[in-house]
């Protein structure tokens, strides 16, 4: 019972970090795909006096990445039905030209701003609609939950990280004598070290196992079952192969840092 | 002889040199002496042991044992030094959650011997204190005479050079010392080892010549 319990102290704190960064990890990626979404839903409407190119258009701002010609003879079909060809005509000559324009991603409102007052820097650009403020809420959606997220993560990373240097006082506590005796009678920190190490390495493991195979139910049973849109499109998002080697090292680092501060902090040393 | 042991106006101090506890002493010890150190609680009996085994850095002087400044030696050189010692505690300082044949091969484990030189070895030395039979036992079910006897089986494990005992019969009683003092006098007699005991008195029925140093007002002087 003191086996399992000794052993659970350090792997739940352990796993609440994996749990954490993988969380992490899949947010990234499936706010990456959302944002990709946005991104590609949305677009600015340039007017301007002469046709002009997308290497004009990027020239004035870095940001931009597309640009489609809206046909104005399709403008023009749609205002002047029942006039005559030639007064369709005069219209048509009037008419600016529309550029639907599309940015590399999805910038900031303050950005928006900037890239509108770029483009009507130039002469030729007569006005540029950029639809701010239902962009605006988007966006601002879009931060704060990722802000939250990313906090909440953090502060359980944080609180974890404290159980963790608890349980490595009840280590110190545990291997401390042993490991003086160990030192006293000229044994290298490895190992003194050996067993804390053996011990830790299997809590790493066993960690990672266990996020890795809740992230799998996650991935395979419950995502398509879930209801929940943002899952059900970013299935594939939810965990890959690479997390496991990336939950792993990072376990493997954790238990790196816990081992070598109680044999270090138990160390005799010189006096 | 060559010297095992050589102090030259040897400070020993704490607090970062503030305490002094051992100043300006100079003793040379020889292969195969048997010595006492005696004095006073406090007088730094345990404090020049622990010197002798690289736990305290002397702060003036030099301290050589075995061939290594302990002045300037480096960590990986004091370790390598301990495994050609023996150390025997008055508290015997035994691992508790490993096994009395387990905490004998201690040194062998360190310097590396494969599990069966570990196993004979354990079973012979444990014979030679007479407790063959508690080889699987853990040290809290062992009475303190055959804790300390289980702590200079761990000792003696290895042949080492010197063997460095404090206070080895501070907590026993007069049977369990006389066992402890017979022990140590064999090793030393038998093997060449050199010993170096500190203890509050020398036991009476010690038949080996031995060296006698007292440490006084910080300074360390033979007995003659």
């Amino acid at each position: 019972m003191k086996f399992i319990k000794n052993h659970l102290m350090f792997i739940l704190p352990l796993m609440a970090i994996l749990l954490g960064i993988e969380f992490f990890l899949v947010f990234d990626r499936t706010t990456d795909s959302y944002e990709r979404g946005l991104k590609e839903g949305y677009s600015m409407l340039v007017v301007a006096k002469k046709t002009m190119t997308l290497e004009e258009l990027k020239q004035l701002n870095e940001h931009i990445d597309s640009s489609e010609n809206i046909k104005r003879e399709n403008i023009v079909d749609q205002i002047a039905k029942g006039i005559s060809k030639s007064s369709a005509q005069e219209i048509l000559q009037a008419l600016p030209y529309f550029y639907s324009v599309r940015l590399d991603s999805y910038v900031s409102t303050s950005e928006l701003e900037k890239i509108k007052k770029d483009l009507e820097k130039n002469k030729n650009i007569r006005n540029v609609e950029t639809f701010g403020s239902s962009y605006s809420s988007n966006y601002r959606l879009f931060s704060f939950i990722k802000f939250t997220l990313r906090i909440f993560i953090v502060f359980m990373g944080v609180i974890s990280l404290f159980l963790i240097i608890k349980q490595m006082e009840v280590w110190k506590y545990a291997h401390k004598e042993r490991m003086q005796i160990m030192e006293i009678f000229g044994a290298p920190l490895m190992l003194r070290s050996g067993v804390l190490f053996k011990i830790a390495l299997l809590d790493a493991l066993v960690a990672t196992i266990i996020t890795g195979a809740f992230f799998l139910y996650l991935k395979f049973y419950w995502a398509g079952k879930s209801g929940i849109d943002i899952m059900m499109q970013n299935q594939e998002a939810l965990f890959r192969m690479t997390d496991i080697a990336i939950l792993l090292a990072s376990a493997i680092a954790i238990v790196v840092f816990a081992v070598y501060t109680v044999v270090f902090s138990s160390a005799g040393g010189q006096e | 002889m060559s010297n095992v042991i050589s102090a030259s106006h040897l400070t020993l101090a704490y607090d970062r040199g503030k305490k002094e506890i051992i100043k300006d002493a100079t003793f040379n010890i020889k292969k195969g002496d048997f010595v006492f150190i005696t004095g006073p609680s406090g007088s730094g009996k345990s404090t020049l042991l622990k010197a002798l085994y690289g736990q305290i850095k002397p702060i003036e002087g030099n301290l050589v044992v075995g061939g290594l400044d302990l002045t300037t030696a480096r960590q990986r050189k004091l370790q390598d030094l301990r495994t050609h010692m023996g150390i025997i505690f008055q508290d015997y300082k035994l691992i508790n959650e490993w096994t009395v044949a387990k905490n004998v091969v201690l040194p062998l484990m360190i310097a590396g011997y494969s599990l069966d030189v570990q196993q004979t070895q354990a079973h012979r030395l444990l014979k030679h204190v007479k407790l063959s039979e508690h080889a699987d036992k853990y040290p809290m079910e062992l009475s303190g005479g055959e804790q300390q006897r289980v702590g200079v089986a761990r000792a003696l494990s290895k042949n080492p050079v010197v063997i460095l005992a404090d206070e080895p019969t501070g907590n026993l009683d007069e049977y369990s010392s006389n066992v402890i003092w017979d022990l140590m006098e064999n090793a030393c007699q038998q093997l060449e080892t050199t010993v170096l005991v500190v203890t509050h008195k020398i036991p009476s029925i010690f038949s080996l010549p031995y060296r006698h140093f007292i440490i006084e007002s910080k300074g360390v002087y033979e007995v003659h």
